[in-house]
């Protein structure tokens, strides 16, 4: 049994490492790509997928039923607040004229871009 | 202390400089916006690191919280931030 817990922690590190190296490689995105819509590409992979892995590691690490019962809800909060906050940043970013608008083949939102600076939103 | 730990911690902390370096050149401020929330994540995920690591579960709520209210931070930057601040670029 103990070395089925060594295993486990192995795995568990292994886990933790391709986490790691996600939000390396959002970091290295966030650095290299261009405007706010490509960074913002970059930066919600470790939101979502490095989170999980990490929580997965802590659940073949610690081994417990709570401590799982603990980590869904972190998962499914993350889940559901990461879309807000990208959605937001994305929508503003065109607004603001801070993308790059060659890069577009298709702008959907040209007409909606006319609303007047008082209609809210 | 293995060599697994110290290449997750040099991971760790080489994303995090490379963030912090997003964040201060900029150029916008919804790019900072974009590298804080990347930052925000880096600590949820070196808290649940060090906690799988150490095998103990004090920071879990931590966690939960972080989750749960770190999206306010970058929504509302998103929200109030003027309409046009275009920078030279």
């Amino acid at each position: 049994m103990t070395e089925m817990n060594a295993w486990l922690d192995v795995a568990a590190l292994v886990l933790i490492l391709i986490g790691a190296l996600l939000c390396l490689i959002a970091a290295i995105g966030l650095l290299r790509f261009r405007d706010v819509p490509t960074r913002l590409h970059a930066a919600t992979k470790p939101q979502v997928l490095g989170l999980i892995l990490i929580c997965l590691a802590i659940a073949l690490s610690l081994r417990s039923w709570p401590v799982v019962a603990f980590l869904v809800p972190i998962v499914l909060v993350q889940l559901a607040t990461a879309p807000l906050s990208a959605h937001m940043v994305g929508r503003q970013a065109y607004r603001n004229g801070t993308i790059d608008e060659r890069s577009l083949f298709v702008d959907e939102l040209a007409q909606s871009r006319q609303t007047p600076p008082a209609a809210g939103g | 202390m293995n060599v697994l730990t110290i290449a997750i911690y040099i991971v760790f902390g080489v994303a995090a400089l490379l963030t912090l370096w997003r964040i201060v050149v900029g150029p916008s401020i919804l790019d900072r916006a974009v590298a804080s929330d990347v930052l925000l994540t880096l600590v949820m995920c070196v808290l649940g690191a060090e906690m799988a690591i150490n095998h103990h579960t004090r920071t879990l709520p931590v966690l939960l919280i972080i989750a749960a209210v770190g999206v306010f931070g970058s929504i509302t930057i998103a929200r109030f931030v003027a309409r046009k601040d275009t920078v030279d670029r």
